[in-house]
């Protein structure tokens, strides 16, 4: 049993994106359940890969790479899991606010808590906040990343967050922003409930922010 | 007697090259290839149009862009159009930025969210009297030849920012400006307030007072706001910068050369555009491309690549025959440190020595989300330095003095020699706050570190005291233009101040 495990967890630091999902298969063959497929090889694979990546031995594309990875290990796993009410981490619903073009920060974060376990609905940029609310009540999830670039567009943060509260959803979800020019203070202000510095930061953060870290 | 060859040329500047003149070509028509074959999206259906109009082929459209791919010879017929000079003045026409091959200058960054408090040492906001004080401080720089705000006015209204950002720098400077502008209604303002402060429109034909920042989105994105910024300041005689700013590894290839192939393709859309749309319309391009810190994700503008790729850069747009907007006296430090010193010198040295047009960005910290006076007056004096460097060594019969080695002889000295007393201001540089007392003299005057004295001479300038560039009855008009436009965009403000 234990080969298994250690060759998926090698499959992941190493970001196989083709292997990954074969070996999953082949353990899910062999009588594992999907959870001890995710908690003792993907799970311990990524884990790795962020002691690494903190300790400068990894960088970001190797990193993406394992996410991938990661990722495809989950489209098998996630549906299994699912099927056994298993406790998983949910949704992130991830977009650039309106009037925003820039998504490469949004999509770097979306990609890092992808890799983190999470399921991600990616609205791409200038994203109206009745997008963020429509895709709210569409799939339930339990955070919504919020980005931007510009201080203008740090405004639609704002307003978003306003617009969340007033269909009453706010509730239902925590808020986390990230951006160039927007830091905690900022965060507080508008009522977010995190603020991600860097992407890695920002996938560490989505799983406080559910409890899972 | 001076003798020369019949055409021998002397250079007698030092000249830096990264690339060779077939690499430079090989960038040159890869960007047309990328521009033909991959096409840029396209987020504004007059540019479309235009584009459409003048031979362009539009593809993909969609409800709010198209996929345009523009064929080689339409380049070719907007580069023949294009300036090869752009000139832009000071509202009392003192001061002048004059742009073209190897002509160099200097000049702040723009719109950072954070500042170094030169009181406290703190990094908070920037506000308007930060963006007044850095334009005072280019004004009091001899080596700075325009001025960008190096901070956003985050203590008024956010979506109108940009007025009260420009009257701040107009109240601090007389040099010439390049500006931002929030959007095209933020652009056709400050455009009044130009006219106002320099005297109408023909005035304004004569030299105008700012320049436009534009920036597309990498990759290959030209948003709505900045193809209206593009076609109004070619409608009204602005000159523009049109800068992506590509982020290798992320945003463009990681590897150098696709990087500025990448670049090369979204500033030439901006030229095909503009030359479309006014023959001759004014333009530099840009400008600032860099690396991702593969640890950290920030965008570096400390690091060796973004030297060498502004140096490549120059080169291109040399070639091009369009002035470039370079970059450098900047870094990813996050005070004016050791770290900061280096950075600066190393790309304020390879930017000048590469020969860059505008070269700007002198004065930020942490990747560009943070300005630092110190870093300012610092580089001012790094500047200085190298444009020593610049000077060079001319070599004629009375450099090389042969007379006067003569005249003084084997043992005798030259310190007291005419030649040295007419010479010596001219030939040797001459440092402001570098150091080179002797111990006792520099432990005397207070043992000050290089950093000490730059703040030091960073709170004189602030605290001197100045006749008002503006007098009361031309402040409350433009005063005006930024009031009305906040009385416009009331009800689009949050409930609260964002900014604490």
């Amino acid at each position: 049993m234990s080969e298994i495990y250690e060759k998926l967890s090698t499959a992941i630091l190493e970001g196989d994106a083709d292997k990954t999902p074969k070996l999953v298969n082949r353990g899910l063959k062999q009588g594992l359940t999907p959870k001890e497929v995710l908690d003792n090889g993907l799970i311990v694979g990524m884990d790795e890969v962020g002691v690494r990546f903190k300790r400068g031995d990894m960088f970001v594309p190797e990193v993406l790479m394992s996410a991938d990875a990661m990722a495809a290990g989950m489209l098998i796993l996630r549906p299994l899991l699912v099927e056994s009410g298993a406790e998983l981490l949910g949704k992130i619903v991830m977009g650039t606010v309106k009037g925003d073009l820039h998504d490469i920060g949004k999509n770097l974060v979306s990609m890092m808590c992808e890799g983190a376990g999470f399921e991600i609905v990616n609205l791409g940029f200038n994203v109206e906040p009745d997008v963020f609310i429509n895709a709210i009540k569409e799939h339930q999830p339990a955070i919504v990343g919020m980005s931007a670039m510009l201080t203008t567009t740090m405004r639609a943060m704002g307003h978003t967050i306003k617009a969340i509260e007033e269909a009453g959803l706010r509730d239902t979800v925590k808020v986390f922003v990230g951006g160039a020019p927007v830091d905690k203070e900022f965060a507080d202000t508008i009522g977010a409930d995190g603020y991600g510095s860097n992407a890695p930061g920002g996938a560490e953060l989505a799983k406080q922010l559910v409890g899972a870290a | 007697m001076q003798r020369r060859k019949t055409n021998y040329l002397v250079n007698a500047t030092p000249t830096f090259e990264v690339l060779s003149q077939d690499e430079i070509e090989a960038i040159y028509n890869s960007a047309l290839t990328v521009l033909y074959e991959t096409g840029v999206r396209v987020y504004e259906p007059t540019g479309i149009e235009l584009a459409y109009s003048g031979g362009a082929i539009i593809e993909d459209r969609t409800d709010d862009s198209a996929l345009v791919k523009i064929p080689p010879w339409l380049v070719d017929k907007a580069l023949a159009t294009l300036p090869g000079k752009v000139v832009t003045r000071g509202p009392d026409r003192k001061y002048k930025m004059e742009l073209y091959k190897d002509a160099i200058t200097f000049g702040p960054g723009s719109d950072t969210p954070f500042t170094i408090d030169p009181y406290t040492g703190k990094r908070r906001r920037a506000t308007y009297k930060d963006v007044k004080n850095f334009a005072r401080l280019t004004q009091a720089l001899p080596n700075l030849d325009f001025h960008m705000s190096l901070g956003i006015v985050q203590d008024v209204a956010v979506g109108t920012y940009d007025r009260w950002q420009y009257l701040a720098m107009l109240e601090g400077t007389t040099k010439p400006i390049n500006i931002t502008a929030v959007d095209l209604e933020g652009l056709k303002d400050q455009l009044e307030m130009a006219y106002i402060r320099v005297g109408g429109k023909d005035e304004w034909r004569k030299g105008p007072l700012f320049s436009l920042y534009i920036e597309p989105v990498s990759p290959l994105s030209h948003s709505e706001e900045v193809i209206q910024k593009l076609i109004f300041a070619t409608d009204n005689e602005i000159p523009f910068v049109y800068t992506p700013c590509p982020l290798a590894g992320a945003t463009a290839p990681t590897t150098l050369a696709g990087t500025a192939v990448q670049a090369l393709t979204e500033s030439l859309l901006g030229i095909v555009l503009s030359q479309l749309r006014k023959p001759g319309a004014p333009m530099i391009i840009g400008g600032l491309m860099s690396n991702m810190d593969m640890r950290t994700t920030v965008y570096c503008y400390g690091s060796p690549e973004m030297a060498l790729l502004s140096a490549a850069y120059t080169q291109i747009t040399k070639w091009l025959g369009v002035p470039m907007y370079e970059t450098a006296g900047c870094s990813d430090s996050k005070m004016f440190d050791e770290q900061a010193a280096m950075e600066a010198t190393m790309n304020i040295a390879t930017a000048a020595l590469v020969g860059g047009n505008m070269i700007h960005d002198v004065g930020y910290l942490e990747q560009g989300l943070t300005s630092s006076p110190d870093m300012m007056v610092a580089s001012n004096e790094i500047i200085s330095m190298v444009k020593r460097i610049l000077k060079g060594i001319p070599v004629t019969d009375e450099t090389k003095a042969l007379n006067v080695i003569e005249d003084v002889g084997p043992g005798g000295h030259y310190l007291d020699h005419d030649h040295t007393y007419t010479r010596f201001k001219t030939e040797i540089w001459r440092p402001d706050i570098i150091d080179r007392q002797v111990w006792e003299n520099w432990e005397a005057a207070g043992s000050k570190t290089f950093r000490d004295r730059v703040h030091d001479r960073v709170i004189e300038i602030l605290g001197a005291e100045e006749e008002p560039l503006l007098d009361e009855k031309m402040y409350k008009e433009l005063r005006r233009v930024c009031e009305l436009a906040d009385e416009r965009h009331k009800g689009e403000e949050l409930d609260y101040n964002m900014f604490g």
